[in-house]
C-alpha cells in the first residue's frame, strides 16, 4: 500500500440538509439459548444531524450500548439499515472500512480501552498507520492530538496507560478517536468513570473539540444532567425501542412520553427545603427477555389504559417543535382517553 | 449534654507498604444520635477509609491509625477482639455500593440475615428466621416469604441493595455507614433506595455516615454535609449552609461542576489538575496547587481550621476574612 502523509478529510457529501447518520429499524437480538431471546435493540428510527450532538438516556439495559455498537458496526444488526451522509453503510460507495474510520467511539473504562504495552503515543499513532499513514507522519499528528487534548507531548508522549490518571486516560482515549478524522463520534459513558472536577474539564474539552473539528457527536450517559448540558437534541430508550426524541430544553422542560417523565423526575432534587417525596417509580427496569405486549412501558405507566396493553404505539411528532413521543395519549383517536380529540387534531 | 452518637478527633489513617499513603490527615467530626451526616468527596480523597476506620475494617498490620474515634461511648481503636465482634452489627453496621461485599453468595439471604441475629442476640433460629422475614418487609422486597430462600444472585441489583440493608439492620445498630450505597444504581432505582434508607433512619432514631461523590444524592439524604478533599474535610455546615453559600474554593468547584442549572454551550468552570498523591502528610494546603485564590501562605503552612458558627468549620483562609467581615 502506498504510505500517505496523512489521512484525507472528508468532504461535507450530501449538504447541511442530509443527516450525518439516519439508523432505519435498526434490530439487535441476542439468541440466549432455550428459545429466549433478548430483544436489546427492537426497531429503532432515528437521525444524526450534522454538527450537533445527540444524547442518549434511558435505564440499564434498555440498549444504548448494543445501538452504539451496532452504529459503529462493531455488531451486525439483525434487521434494519444507516445511512452515513446519505449513503448506505456497508454499501457500494461507502464501504465498511472506510466508514469505520469516519465513525469513532470513546468507552467509559479508560484503562480498558488501551493497550497496556504501548506508549501513549504510539497508541494514538496505531490506528493511522494501520490505515496507511508512515510511521513518523501519524508520530507527528499524535503529538498534535495529545496536545489539543491536553497532554503535553514533552510530559506524556512516552508514558504508559497506567502512569495516567483516570482523566488522562480518557483524554488519550480521545486523541486516539480523532486521530483517523472522523465525522462522527460516539461518547458512551466517557465521562462517567471521572470526578466531577475532572469530567468538567472533559466536557470543556469536547465541545472545544467538536468546533474545531465540525464533529457531530452521540452522547450515551446515566447522568441526567450531563446531558442536558453537551446534547443539542435528545433519545429516550426504553426496553430496546425510542420512546420520545427532542430538542433538549422542549424534552427536559416538558416531557411528553411517561417514562420520560419519571425518568426525569428521578433525578435529585438539589434543593434541600424540597426533598424527593416519592419514587417515580417502583421497581428495577424490567429485562428485555420477554418484553410486554403493546406498550412496553405499561405495566409501569400510571396512565396505562386497555389500548396500552394490545396496541404499540409509534413513534410521531408531537408539541410545537420537532419532537416524537411514542405513546397512545399523544395520537388523536388512539382509542386512550386522554388522546386528543380527533376534530381537534385535524 | 449528651455526648454525640460518634464523634472523630483528629484522626489519621496511614498505609505502610512499597509506597506509603497518607490517606486521612486529620479529619474530625460529631455526629448526634438520629442525624445524616453526607461525606461528599472525589475518588481517593479517604472516604471509605474514614468509614472503614470506625468499623476498624482496615488491614491492623499495615495501618496507623491516630487520634480518637468514640462510637456511642465506646473507644473504638481499643476495643479487644470480642468487644469489636459484639460492636460489629449491633452498634455499627454498615452497607456498600457492591453488595457482593456484604452478601455471601452461597447462603440464602434468610440464613444469612437470622444468622446476624443470632450472633447478637439469644434468640432461637426459627425466632430470628421470622424476624428476617420482618426485615425483608421493612427493605420492601416485593414476595418477602419466597425471596427469604432466594440467593443473592437470583435477584436484580435493587433487590440485592434491599437485602443487604436488611442485612444490616438485622441487629438493630445505632450507627449506619452507607458507602456510596447508590452509586451502581439507575436514577429510578437510586431515588427509591435513598427513600428507604431516609425512612428507616428516621423510624429506627439511627445515626448514618453516607458518604458520596454526588451532592445530589448527598441533598436527597443529609441533614449536614462534610466535604472531603485528600483526606482531610475542608468544609462542613448544614445542607442548606453548604449549596446555599459554600466558602471553600474546593466545595464551589464541585457545586459548579455538578452541572445541576449550568446553562449549554456555556463554559464550565472546571477546576484544573487533579487531586495530590498523597505520599506525604500534608504541610500545606492539598488544594493550592488547583486554587486560583491561592497564596504564598497557603502553600507554606496548613491553612488554617477556621470557625464560622456552631458546626460550620471551613479550612481556608479566605474564610478568616468572611469570619472577620462578619
Ligand atoms: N452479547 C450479548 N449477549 C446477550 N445479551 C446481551 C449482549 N449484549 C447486550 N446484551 C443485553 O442486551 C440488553 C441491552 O444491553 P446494552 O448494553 O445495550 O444496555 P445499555 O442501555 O447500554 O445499559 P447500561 O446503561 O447498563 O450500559 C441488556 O439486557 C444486555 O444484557
Ligand atoms: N488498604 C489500603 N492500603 C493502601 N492504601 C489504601 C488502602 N485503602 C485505601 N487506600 C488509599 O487511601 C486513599 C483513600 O482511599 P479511599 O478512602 O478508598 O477513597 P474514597 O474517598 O474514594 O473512598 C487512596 O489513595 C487509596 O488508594
Ligand atoms: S402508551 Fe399507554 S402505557 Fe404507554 S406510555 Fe402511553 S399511556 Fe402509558
Ligand atoms: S487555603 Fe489558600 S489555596 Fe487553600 S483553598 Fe484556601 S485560598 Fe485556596
Ligand atoms: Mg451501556
Ligand atoms: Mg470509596
Amino acid at each position: 500500500m502506498a504510505q500517505e502523509a496523512q489521512l484525507p478529510t472528508t468532504p461535507d457529501r450530501g449538504g447541511a440538509g442530509t443527516p450525518l447518520l439516519q439508523a432505519k429499524t435498526l434490530t439487535k437480538h441476542f439468541p440466549l439459548g432455550g428459545g429466549a431471546v433478548v430483544r436489546a435493540v427492537d426497531g429503532v428510527d432515528f437521525a444524526v444531524l450534522k454538527g450537533e450532538t445527540l444524547g442518549v438516556v434511558g435505564e440499564s439495559g434498555c440498549g444504548k450500548s448494543t445501538t452504539a455498537r451496532v452504529v459503529m458496526q462493531l455488531i451486525p444488526q439483525d434487521k434494519g439499515e444507516m445511512l452515513f451522509d446519505g449513503e448506505i453503510v456497508g454499501g457500494r460507495s461507502l464501504t465498511l472500512k472506510e466508514y469505520r474510520r469516519q465513525a469513532q467511539m470513546v468507552f467509559q473504562d479508560s484503562y480498558a480501552s488501551l493497550n497496556p504495552r504501548l506508549t501513549i503515543e504510539d497508541s494514538v499513532a496505531f490506528g493511522p498507520t494501520v490505515h496507511g499513514v508512515s510511521k513518523p507522519a501519524a508520530i507527528l499528528k499524535a503529538r498534535e492530538l495529545l496536545t489539543k487534548v491536553g497532554l503535553d507531548p514533552a510530559r506524556f508522549a512516552a508514558r504508559y496507560p497506567h502512569e495516567l490518571s483516570g482523566g488522562q486516560r480518557q483524554r488519550v482515549n480521545i486523541a486516539r478517536a480523532l486521530a483517523l478524522g472522523p465525522r462522527l463520534v460516539i461518547l458512551d459513558e466517557a465521562v462517567s468513570a471521572l470526578d466531577k472536577s475532572v469530567e468538567a474539564q472533559v466536557l470543556n474539552l469536547l465541545a472545544d473539540l467538536r468546533e474545531e473539528f465540525g464533529l457531530t457527536y452521540i452522547f450515551i450517559s446515566h447522568d441526567l444532567n450531563v446531558v442536558r448540558f453537551i446534547s443539542d437534541r435528545v433519545m429516550v430508550m426504553y426496553l430496546g425501542e425510542v420512546v420520545e426524541i427532542g430538542p433538549v430544553d422542549e424534552l427536559y422542560d416538558d416531557p411528553r412520553h411517561p417514562y420520560t417523565r419519571a425518568l426525569l423526575s428521578a433525578m435529585p432534587s438539589m434543593d434541600p427545603d424540597n426533598r424527593t417525596m416519592e419514587a417515580p417509580l417502583a421497581g428495577d427496569p424490567p429485562n428485555p427477555i420477554n418484553p410486554p405486549d403493546g406498550c412496553r412501558f405499561h405495566p409501569r405507566c400510571p396512565h396505562a389504559q386497555t389500548v396500552c396493553a394490545k396496541v404499540k404505539p409509534v413513534l410521531a411528532r408531537t408539541g410545537e417543535g420537532a419532537r416524537e413521543a411514542a405513546c397512545h395519549m399523544e395520537v388523536a383517536g388512539s382509542g386512550h382517553s386522554r388522546a386528543p380529540k380527533l376534530e381537534e387534531a385535524a | 449534654m449528651t455526648a454525640p452518637l460518634v464523634r472523630m478527633e483528629n484522626v489519621t489513617v496511614r498505609f505502610r507498604g512499597a509506597q506509603v499513603v497518607h490517606a486521612v490527615n486529620g479529619v474530625s467530626l460529631t455526629l448526634e444520635a438520629g442525624q445524616v451526616l453526607g461525606i461528599l468527596g472525589e475518588s481517593g480523597s479517604g472516604k471509605s477509609v474514614t468509614l472503614k476506620t470506625l468499623l476498624r475494617l482496615l488491614p491492623e498490620s499495615r495501618t496507623d491509625i491516630g487520634g480518637a474515634v468514640e462510637v456511642d461511648g465506646r473507644d473504638v481503636l481499643a476495643l479487644n477482639p470480642q468487644e469489636l465482634a459484639d460492636y460489629r452489627g449491633a452498634v455499627t453496621s454498615m452497607i456498600f455500593q457492591d453488595p457482593a461485599l456484604a452478601l455471601d453468595p452461597v447462603y440464602t439471604v434468610g440464613e444469612q440475615i437470622a444468622e446476624a441475629i443470632v450472633r447478637h442476640e439469644k434468640v432461637s433460629q426459627k425466632v430470628a428466621m421470622a424476624r428476617a422475614l420482618e426485615l425483608l418487609e421493612l427493605v420492601r422486597i416485593p414476595s418477602p416469604a419466597r425471596r427469604l430462600k432466594a440467593y443473592p444472585h437470583e435477584m436484580s441489583g435493587g433487590m440485592r441493595q434491599r437485602a443487604m440493608i436488611a442485612l444490616a439492620l438485622a441487629a438493630r445498630p445505632k450507627l449506619l455507614l452507607a458507602d456510596e450505597p447508590t452509586t451502581a444504581l439507575d436514577a429510578t432505582v437510586q431515588i427509591q433506595i435513598l427513600l428507604l434508607l431516609r425512612q428507616l433512619q428516621r423510624d429506627m432514631g439511627m445515626g448514618m455516615l453516607f458518604v458520596t461523590h454526588d451532592i445530589g444524592v448527598a441533598v436527597e439524604v443529609s441533614d449536614r454535609l462534610a466535604v472531603m478533599y485528600a483526606g482531610q474535610i475542608v468544609e462542613t455546615g448544614t445542607v442548606r449552609e453548604l449549596l446555599r453559600d459554600p466558602q471553600h474554593p474546593y466545595t464551589r468547584g464541585l457545586l459548579a461542576a455538578n452541572l445541576h442549572g449550568a446553562k449549554k454551550g456555556e463554559r464550565l468552570e472546571a477546576i484544573p489538575g487533579a487531586p495530590p498523591a498523597l505520599n506525604s502528610a500534608p504541610d500545606s494546603c492539598s488544594f493550592a496547587p488547583r486554587c486560583k485564590h491561592a497564596q504564598e501562605r497557603c502553600r507554606a503552612t496548613l491553612p488554617p481550621v477556621v470557625e464560622l458558627g456552631e458546626g460550620r468549620v471551613v479550612r481556608c483562609i479566605l474564610a478568616e476574612s468572611a469570619l472577620a467581615a462578619a
